[in-house]
This record gives C-alpha cells, sequence and structure tokens, in this order.
C-alpha cells in the first residue's frame, strides 16, 4: 500500500484520532485518476499576496448545496480570500440541482467576478453550466470534482477536495476498533450517484473486506432517499437486533440510526459515521451507541480553493488535484476534531459533558 | 362593490404591481450590480422557461379543483427518455417519445382521478414517487448526456436575434395557455368545473373528461420542461425537475390562481414565475449570504402570498 507524505498536522492527527496500528489508507486518487498532493503544499510567497492584493479581484462562491460541510468550506474561502484583499461579491446554494447551478453560474457573471470558486453538482452536465464563466475568462477553482472534457491548467486551475478514500478507510478502523476488530455490522450506503458518498462508502467497505476477515457485513443497506433513513433505519434494527456495529453514509441518516437504537433499546450496536454533527457527538461523549465520527479538514478545503484560485490569477500553474486530511473523532477527541475540521469549538452541550 | 367591479378580482393583480415594486427596488440597489443588463434580465427569463411552463399547465389543474403533485418526476422522466432515444435516432423522434411519456402519464393520473374518483393529491402523490423511481432506475443514476446541437439549440441554449430559445418556449406556451384558458368553451369548462362541479355537470358538462384533460396539460407542460432542462443543460440527470413543484406552486398562487378551483391565471402565473426567478436573481446580486438570501426570499413570499390570497369580499 502506497503511503502518502504527511504533513506535521497530519501525523499529530493520526496519533491523536486513533492510536490504532492500521497502515495509513491509499491515497485518493482525483476523479480523473490525478494523483493526490497534499492542500497544505498550497501557499503564496509574499511577492504573490501583494500582487494579489493590487490586482483589485472579486470572487463568486457557487456551491452545491448548504451544510456544516459547506459552510466550513465557504467559510475557509471567505476568510483566505479577505486575507488576500479578494472581495466576494456573491454566493449561492444549487440544493442539488444541475439546473439551478446552472442558473447560478450565469447570475453571478453580472457581477463579473475575477473567480469563481464552486463545487459542481453534476460533472456531466457541468461543461454547459460554466460556459458563461469560461467565456468571459473567469478563473475557475472546483472542489470535489471537475467539469467532463475540462482541461486543468487550461479551464480550471485545479480541484481541491477532502480525502474520500482516508475517510472511508477511517471509518472501517474505527468500526473494527469500536467492536474489538470482529463482529457483524450493518453497511447503510448512499445509493445514488454522487462522487464524494460514492467514494467514502466504497473505501470503508474494501477496508472492512480487505482489512478484518474476522468482521462480517451482515447487511447492506442502500439510502436513496434522504427522507425514507428513518423507515430504513427501523426496518434494519428492528430485523438485525444483533448487529455489533452500524455504518451510516453521513451524519445526517446516523442520526435516525441512533434513535431507532434508542426506540428498540439496543446500547450494544456501534455507530460510525462521517461529517461531525452535534447529536451524534452528544450520544458518543455520553457513552452513546456513536463510537466514532470521520471528519475531513472542511475548513482547509476552503482556504485551500481560496489560494488555488489566487495563484490561479496571477497566471500560475499549480499540481491537479489537492486533497486535506481526514480524521476519526472519539469521545476524547471532540475539541481537537471541531477544530480541525470546521474552525470552531465544539458546541457548549458537548464541552459540558 | 359596484357591480361593474364586481367582475374583478384585485387579488389578480396584486402580483403584477409587486412584481414592478420588487423590480424598481433592485434596479435601483443593484443598478451597478448587472442586474439591469440585457444579458441579466434575459438569464432571469431563461432560468425561469421550465417553471413558466409547468406553471401554466398548473393553472389549468388548479382552476379544475386539482392538483398535480408528479410534474417534478415527469420532468425527469421525459428529459432521461428523449437523452436515451437521441443516443440511436434523430431528435424529434426523441421530442415525441418525451412528449409522448408525458401524455400516457397524464392520462394515467387522468383516468385514476377523472373515472376512478379517487383524489388528485393522492393519486399524483403515488405518481410522483414512482416515476421517481422509474427515473432513478432507467439510466441507474447516471447523467445521460446529448450531442445533438440542434436539438440542444432548439430546446435550450439556442439564441434566434439574440433572443434565447427558452424565452420562445415561454412566450408560446403562455400564449396559447392564456388563450385556451380564457377564450376558449373548454377553458369555461375547467372553470364551472372547479367553481362547482356539481353545477358544471348539471349543465352538461362532462367534468370527467375536463378532469382528464387537464391533467394531461400538466403533464404534457412538465414533459416539456423536462425536454427544456435537457436542451439547456445538453444532457438529463435524474434529480432535473426535483426541487421544481414548490416552486412551480407558489409561482401559479402568487399569480393569483386559487388553490379550490374556479379562479387562475395564465398570465399571473407567468408573472409569478419571473418573480421567483427575479427574487433569486436579486438577492444573489445583493451579495447575501445564502441564509440570508432564502429568509429574505421566505419574507417576500409570504408577503406575496398574502396579498394576493386576502380575501377581498370578507
Amino acid at each position: 500500500m502506497q503511503r502518502r507524505s504527511l504533513g506535521p498536522l497530519a501525523l499529530a492527527a493520526l496519533l491523536a484520532a486513533s492510536g490504532s496500528s492500521q497502515a495509513a489508507p491509499k491515497p485518493t486518487s482525483g476523479p480523473h485518476g490525478e494523483a493526490a498532493t497534499p492542500a497544505a503544499q498550497l501557499t503564496l510567497t509574499p511577492e504573490q499576496e501583494a500582487a494579489v492584493r493590487a490586482g483589485g479581484f472579486t470572487a463568486a462562491l457557487v456551491w452545491h448545496t448548504s451544510s456544516d460541510y459547506t459552510t466550513a468550506v465557504n467559510a475557509g474561502a471567505m476568510d483566505e480570500l479577505q486575507r488576500l484583499g479578494i472581495e466576494v461579491v456573491a454566493q449561492t446554494d444549487a440544493g442539488f440541482d444541475a439546473a439551478k447551478q446552472m442558473s447560478d453560474v450565469e447570475t453571478v457573471m453580472a457581477k463579473q467576478p475575477s473567480l469563481i470558486l464552486s463545487l459542481p453538482v453534476d460533472p456531466e452536465t457541468a461543461p454547459e453550466a460554466y460556459a458563461p464563466a469560461q467565456a468571459a475568462g473567469t478563473t475557475l477553482v472546483f472542489v470535489d470534482n471537475s467539469p467532463k472534457g475540462y482541461v486543468q491548467g487550461k479551464d480550471y486551475v485545479t480541484v481541491v477536495s477532502d480525502d474520500l478514500a482516508q475517510m472511508g478507510a477511517k471509518a472501517g478502523q474505527a468500526m473494527a476498533q469500536a467492536i474489538g476488530g470482529k463482529g457483524k455490522i450493518g453497511y447503510v450506503f448512499h445509493d445514488a450517484d454522487f462522487y464524494v458518498t460514492n467514494q467514502r462508502d466504497h473505501a470503508f467497505r474494501q477496508t472492512i473486506l480487505g482489512e478484518y476477515p474476522d468482521i462480517t457485513i451482515a447487511v447492506e443497506q442502500g439510502l436513496a432517499d434522504p427522507a425514507r433513513a428513518e423507515d430504513i433505519a427501523n426496518a434494519l434494527v428492528t430485523k438485525h437486533p444483533d448487529l455489533d456495529g452500524i455504518y451510516a453514509t453521513w451524519a445526517e441518516p446516523a442520526e435516525l440510526v441512533l434513535a431507532a437504537l434508542r426506540n428498540a433499546g439496543n446500547t450494544h450496536t456501534k455507530i460510525v459515521t462521517l461529517d461531525l454533527s452535534e447529536t451524534l457527538a452528544l450520544d458518543m461523549v455520553q457513552g452513546g451507541n456513536v463510537a466514532a465520527i470521520v471528519a475531513d479538514e472542511a475548513y482547509a478545503i476552503g482556504v485551500g480553493v481560496a489560494r488555488a484560485g489566487a495563484l490561479g490569477l496571477l497566471g500560475q500553474t499549480v499540481e491537479p488535484f489537492y486533497v486535506v486530511d481526514a480524521l476519526a473523532v472519539t469521545s476524547d477527541t471532540v475539541r481537537d476534531g471541531w477544530n480541525r475540521s470546521l474552525h470552531r469549538d465544539p458546541p457548549a452541550s458537548l464541552l459540558e459533558q | 362593490m359596484t357591480s361593474a367591479l364586481r367582475g374583478i378580482d384585485p387579488s389578480r393583480y396584486v402580483v403584477h404591481v409587486g412584481f414592478l415594486l420588487i423590480f424598481a427596488l433592485f434596479a435601483v440597489v443593484l443598478k451597478d450590480d448587472g442586474f439591469l443588463t440585457s444579458t441579466n434580465l434575459l438569464n432571469i427569463a431563461q432560468q425561469t422557461a421550465p417553471v413558466t411552463v409547468m406553471a401554466v399547465g398548473m393553472v389549468f389543474v388548479f382552476t379544475a379543483g386539482e392538483i398535480d403533485l408528479s410534474i417534478g418526476s415527469v420532468v425527469a422522466i421525459s428529459a432521461l427518455i428523449a437523452a436515451t432515444v437521441m443516443r440511436e435516432y434523430a431528435w424529434p423522434l426523441a421530442v415525441v417519445a418525451g412528449l409522448g411519456t408525458g401524455i400516457g402519464i397524464g392520462l394515467l393520473n387522468g383516468a385514476l382521478v377523472a373515472y376512478a374518483r379517487l383524489p388528485s393529491f393522492l393519486v399524483t402523490l403515488a405518481t410522483m414517487g414512482l416515476l421517481a423511481g422509474v427515473a432513478r432506475w432507467l439510466t441507474n443514476l447516471q447523467s445521460v448526456p446529448i450531442t445533438q446541437n440542434l436539438f440542444n439549440n432548439l430546446f435550450g441554449a439556442g439564441r434566434l436575434a439574440g433572443i434565447p430559445s427558452l424565452v420562445f418556449w415561454t412566450v408560446a406556451v403562455v400564449g396559447i395557455g392564456h388563450f385556451i384558458h380564457r377564450e376558449t368553451r373548454f377553458g369555461a369548462h375547467v372553470h364551472a368545473t372547479g367553481d362547482n362541479a356539481r353545477a358544471a355537470r348539471a349543465i352538461g358538462i362532462r367534468i370527467e373528461q375536463v378532469r382528464l384533460a387537464v391533467l394531461v396539460i400538466s403533464a404534457t407542460t412538465a414533459a416539456l420542461a423536462g425536454l427544456l432542462y435537457a436542451g439547456r443543460l445538453h444532457g438529463a440527470r435524474y434529480t432535473l425537475g426535483e426541487t421544481d413543484l414548490l416552486t412551480v406552486i407558489a409561482a401559479v398562487i402568487v399569480g393569483g390562481t386559487h388553490l379550490n378551483g374556479g379562479i387562475g391565471t395564465v398570465t399571473g402565473a407567468l408573472i409569478g414565475s419571473l418573480l421567483m426567478g427575479m427574487l433569486n436573481n436579486g438577492l444573489i446580486l445583493m451579495g447575501l449570504s445564502v441564509s440570508e438570501q432564502m429568509m429574505v426570499r421566505g419574507l417576500i413570499i409570504l408577503a406575496a402570498v398574502a396579498l394576493t390570497l386576502r380575501e377581498p369580499n370578507r
């Protein structure tokens, strides 16, 4: 297994997060197979920073949806853009709708931003969505994915992402640790064509299957419509009361799995999920079902795209694909986890425990 | 109220005034932010085209006292079917297939409502779920690209004399819809059925046929909206139209059409749809954060609905 180069921060995180002896997971590759570079390597020299400040640049942030994750990415981008003297002139949320995102790009172009930072909802139809920006010569930097057919270095600066494979793998390791390396687990995955969740789910499954022969995935349950997660969670918990652990593809369905376990009076099934949630973390610090929550350094993604955008505005070329690290947050590492992922302290309820 | 004014429902015109007020507000506040540029105004018109087209169909459904919740799923399914057909065949066949899908679904909805006498709310709620499942299953969640440029230009991205093709579609559908709704015998029957079904039947209107027809119209406009999205994005995806239902309903109601039947206006729905699009556009250009945009939009829609739906005679 190829070991990725880890910054001191990431190394500290690995030590803090787990204490487990597993090898570092295989690094994520970009949506088009690009090799990953740590986002911490995206830096500007003082001369470059001065040049950006003198440029009078503006930026629009064209996001795919609203969530804790987007909020943290947005905050990282806003803070870094402000530091670099780039004015943010518009922010949008497409609600996972490719057509809405296309409209958003058209709309923000009325303000003629020098730079657009965006997460494309649907890479297949995204080339049309970003066409007005491309035609106007706007510098584009993407989070997670790039429009199909776009050429890095020519059509866009780079892609900055969380390390999706590392997140899934860390969830697998955290699950193994939570149930003592053996037992039966349930696997609730996102049954939709969405690169981010698909990669994470896949990496979790591969980690369990590949590294933990004593753990069996006893039940696999696809989740297509988050609104139906509660029904699915209830059915899963009722039908399989003896599971040692349940993996839920992200925090919202995990909250419903937790509710179902509580309703059933089940205290032994452990939950591992991804993306920080106060509800889940509260259960975790109180010694409930939740064993670990894997998070990404979302704020650092925002900082990374902003820096890449600044470099792009100066005509610099950068690597094609950058990733930030993932961390498994457990009851002992809640404060550190919140700060590293979302760049703020955990909610007070968690610190009072 | 004098008899001369009795035929005028003031609630129908509140949206026109509201639209002008908000337009004027944005024009002043955003005068340096590109709001008034022709590109931006055309953007609003073309971005709202699919919702406007669906809103025209929904006006007929509401006027007849029914509701169609399945339009969002029809958008996705007809777009996916058209895009899939276009992989092998020429685009006119794909257009027929896409629209035919809409008509077929409309007939199914309509038959269940009109002849099996089931409530349209429940029938279309069920078909909404059924069709959303079919749309996901059809292409296994994959997007289907469309490479036939004539289709893409005609239904989405093209322009004639600088005017986007989507604007022509909007004008055509609103024009035809307005004429049928206001000027024809069928339009009168739709109004009568929604106003008082029993009375309509008593004077010889075949209300079953009216109910079937309005649901076919609604599904057909949704299928056309699907083609417009597909042309605009050069491809189809199962999520198309997913979030449009509430926007369409809001546009229609803000436009002055009553949910409980008998009263409706196609031009009002056009204004309502443009109002929704203009709000999205203007609030983004104001540089508000996403949360602020949502709050302000909610408040403005609430104000518009409160004014529009207030019963004038109470």
